[in-house]
């Protein structure tokens, strides 16, 4: 049997290592400054406008919250579905998942107006109909089951670990469902979608398995440790390929039922014809993203092998993060129709169709949020037991 | 039970345990100023915008509006703050034809506010007299008000306002959303909107305000006259801002 | 290098530096800073003499000493929340203060409060608000 799983933590000692551990850490600084800067004189630095208020920070922070459902399912293989030979990827997996977390709420912080209040107000003044008030609450809880799972791995506590993977997978579904009911919960006609926080949570699990992939393919290959393919070559057969036809299905419903329909048909056609992003929502997305890894990995000849896995996979990391983008900026670019049949064309405020520009800081404060969490990762992996000497399959144990 | 409250309850069982913490504390240091809360009981404060009164070219209300709440203009569209503005609105296909129109919009003061429902520390909320306030002291600036606001009537302080025309009233930091509030530290004082006075000094008369509870009050008759109409009733915000001549 | 927990018995006082560290150090930073910013001279009488009309004040000196920023905060939200009752406004400190320097940002400085009002309040003495003319 493969139940006695050895994990052993890194020598951190290699060039690479410390390498990489110092580029991260020099973007953290660097994200970090770009934050203060940016709320020092304010956040017109970002590309965010009044028509525009939320851009790349915010699509960012759903991109890892997203992330995090998938490394927790891969985490759950073993867990909550007693596949045994996931049992060497368990401890990585949770681990990773509380770090997209904790990279879901730093982009969230990074990006507020006031971020002086951020760790008062919230907390004293509650409004329970806010998504943004329960989502909090959803993410905390979801790191500290993520925290407690982590403890039963390590103290390889059975039942313990059992119950907490049970919780932490269910309680997932909450805080993606959460996450994308901040836009589905909203009258905003590319917004408001009931079938939003599904697509959310399908996108979710593709882009997180997807990722686990890359991260244990490229972590055993770094530290020379053993990995079978068959582990891997399961995953993208039987797990992402699922995901990513239920993701293809539930946004093929959504986009067909907002250009159908004559009350969104206008918004619904602007989201797939209409410019830029539709450009991303087909290439990016539905070609890269879903259709052609989709393609590799049900073919046989690739879907068998390793390295075509891996490069399904990153097509996938990519799809997902234009998918984020999609959600959250072409609902704003889009103007409201405030008198049906008629056009704003000429106001003060930017009216019409705008545009939305990523700053040079925004994309500090994203590569910022990127470091600390692989600089918590690397460190991680260094100061805990989370990856194995060796992943085996059952059979060739 | 409608939607709003059933939103109320769930999220209420969410936030429980936190939702403790915000019960007012210290009530005792102001029990002597404690009058009754009768400012604000009885009233639906509501507008009507009579869109065949208004002058095009004429900017009396959005100036008037701007000096007395200190509301920043930076000359870039990206950036400015408009609690009211004029839109030209163009006929689409479907209602080709017909003549571009031009109409003032500002916040609809919604008796189911998007904005205040979203709110995650209630500094967006509504006040017993249905005027929809921030509080500045609280707002952290996460902008998802703008964001549930379907008029675009929520705008953003992305940079420190560089004027400070009436020193009398607050400017906000950069960082917290602001929109409309019916000038409501004029409505407080017995007073009425500034850009109700600056239309009404002009000689327009295209700004009716008052109070929509009250039968007697003019804007309560325009409405009554049934041909006042609101922006997107459909969306179910239930506007006080009505206009008529749409 | 067969360690399979966090801490291992030889390396757990090391770890417990780091993370002492870690936790103290913006007490320790705060301290420096503290220190490194301190002027040596510390005025005898910062504040301004008392004002004959104090007895109008909102409350007795003492209270207002010690508890203002409890009055302002609960005045504050019931204003925004209940409607401007008159009574209690920042407004009004000018009135009697002339001197917002000496009225609030000495003690505040010497006592390393940070104020956050005046980005947004204009400090109104009785004075500007005569020549406001409203």
């Amino acid at each position: 049997m493969a139940m006695d799983v050895e994990f052993a933590k890194i020598e951190g000692r290699s060039v690479p290592y410390l390498t990489s551990v110092g580029v991260l850490a020099a973007l953290a600084v660097g994200g970090f400054a770009a934050t203060l800067i940016m709320h020092e004189h304010g956040l017109y630095l970002s590309g965010m406008t009044n028509r525009v208020p939320w851009g790349l920070q915010i699509a960012m922070a759903i991109f890892y919250i997203g992330l995090s459902a998938g490394s927790l399912v891969v985490s759950g293989l073993y867990g909550v579905f007693g596949r045994m030979e996931y049992k060497p990827f368990a401890r990585i997996a949770a681990y990773l998942a509380m770090l997209f977390l904790i990279a879901g709420l730093l982009s969230i912080l990074t990006d507020q107006g006031r971020v002086d209040r951020v760790f008062t107000k919230p907390f004293t003044y509650v409004n329970a109909t806010s998504m943004f008030s329960i989502n909090p609450a959803l993410y905390s809880g979801h790191i500290m089951i993520c925290v407690l799972y982590l403890w039963a791995l390590f103290k390889e506590k059975g039942t313990l670990t059992k119950i907490t993977s049970l919780v932490v997978v269910i309680w997932a579904i909450g805080t993606h469902t959460g996450t994308g009911a901040i836009f589905a919960f909203v009258p905003r006609e590319l917004y408001n979608s009931a079938l939003l926080p599904p697509s959310f949570v399908a996108a979710a699990l593709s882009s997180g398995a997807a990722l686990m992939i890359l991260v244990l393919v490229t972590l055993f290959k770094a530290t020379g440790r053993h990995l079978d393919d068959h582990l891997i070559i399961w995953m993208g057969r039987r797990l992402l390929s699922i995901f990513l036809v239920v993701t293809f299905y539930v946004l093929l419903i959504e986009n067909a039922h907002r250009a159908y329909l004559a009350a969104s048909h206008e918004a619904g056609m602007f989201f797939l014809f209409g410019g830029i992003h539709s450009f991303m929502f087909w290439i990016g997305l539905i070609c890269v993203g879903c259709v052609i890894p989709a393609i590799l990995l049900f073919i046989k000849r690739t879907g068998t092998s390793v390295r075509w896995t891996v490069f399904a996979s990153t097509l996938v990391v990519v799809g997902v993060l234009f998918e984020r983008f999609l959600i959250v900026v072409p609902g704003l670019v889009h103007p409201p129709e405030l008198l049906p049949g008629w056009e704003v064309t000429d106001a003060a405020l930017w009216e019409g169709v705008v545009g939305y520009s990523i700053s040079y800081l925004e994309v500090l404060q994203t590569l910022g949020v990127i470091g600390v969490i692989g600089f918590m990762f690397m460190v991680g992996l260094r100061i805990m037991p989370l990856a194995p000497k060796e992943a085996r399959a059952a059979a060739g144990a | 039970m409608d939607r709003r409250d059933f939103l109320r309850t769930g999220g209420a069982l969410v936030a429980g345990v936190s939702g403790a913490l915000s019960l007012p504390a210290l009530s005792s240091c102001t029990s002597q100023e404690a009058q009754s809360a009768t400012v604000l009981s009885g009233k639906k404060w509501g507008m009507v915008v009579d869109l065949t009164r208004c002058r095009e070219g004429c900017t009396a209300c959005m100036d008037a509006c701007r000096t007395e709440n200190n509301v920043a203009y930076h000359g870039d569209k990206r950036w400015d703050i408009h609690w009211i503005r004029r839109a030209t609105l163009e006929p689409k296909e479907e209602s080709a034809g017909l003549e571009e129109k031009s109409l003032l919009l500002m916040c609809n003061q919604c008796d189911d506010p998007p904005c205040a429902q979203v709110c995650p520390v209630q500094a967006t909320y509504k006040r017993e007299d249905g005027i929809v306030m921030v509080d500045h002291h609280r707002c952290i600036g996460c902008r998802y008000c703008m964001i549930a606001c379907p008029y675009n009537a929520r705008f953003f302080n992305f940079k420190e306002n560089p004027e400070w025309p009436n020193p009398e009233y607050p400017r906000r930091s950069h960082g917290v959303a602001e929109s409309c509030h019916f000038c409501a530290h004029l409505l407080d004082g017995g007073g009425r909107p500034a850009c109700v006075e600056a239309c009404e000094a002009t000689g327009a008369r295209a700004l009716i305000f008052g109070n929509l509870q009250d039968p007697a009050s003019e804007v309560a008759q325009l409405v009554a006259g049934g041909s006042a109409k609101r922006l997107r009733e459909d969306w179910g915000t239930k506007p006080k801002v009505y206009y008529l001549g749409l | 290098m067969k360690r399979s927990t966090v801490l291992t018995k030889k390396n757990r006082a090391k770890w417990a530096t780091a993370f002492g560290v870690v936790i103290l150090l913006p007490v320790i930073l705060s301290l420096v800073g503290f220190v490194v910013s301190r002027k040596p001279e510390v005025p005898v009488v910062f504040l301004e003499a008392p004002d004959p009309r104090w007895e109008n004040c909102v409350r007795d000196a003492s209270f207002m000493r010690f508890r203002h920023m409890e009055l302002l905060k609960e005045v504050r939200e019931e204003v925004i929340r209940e409607g401007l009752k008159g009574g209690v406004t920042l407004a009004g400190c000018g009135d009697c203060h002339r001197n917002r320097d000496q009225f609030c940002d000495r003690c505040h400085e010497a006592a390393s409060v940070s104020l956050d009002c005046f980005g947004c309040h204009y400090y109104l003495t009785a004075a500007e608000k005569a020549g406001l003319g409203r």
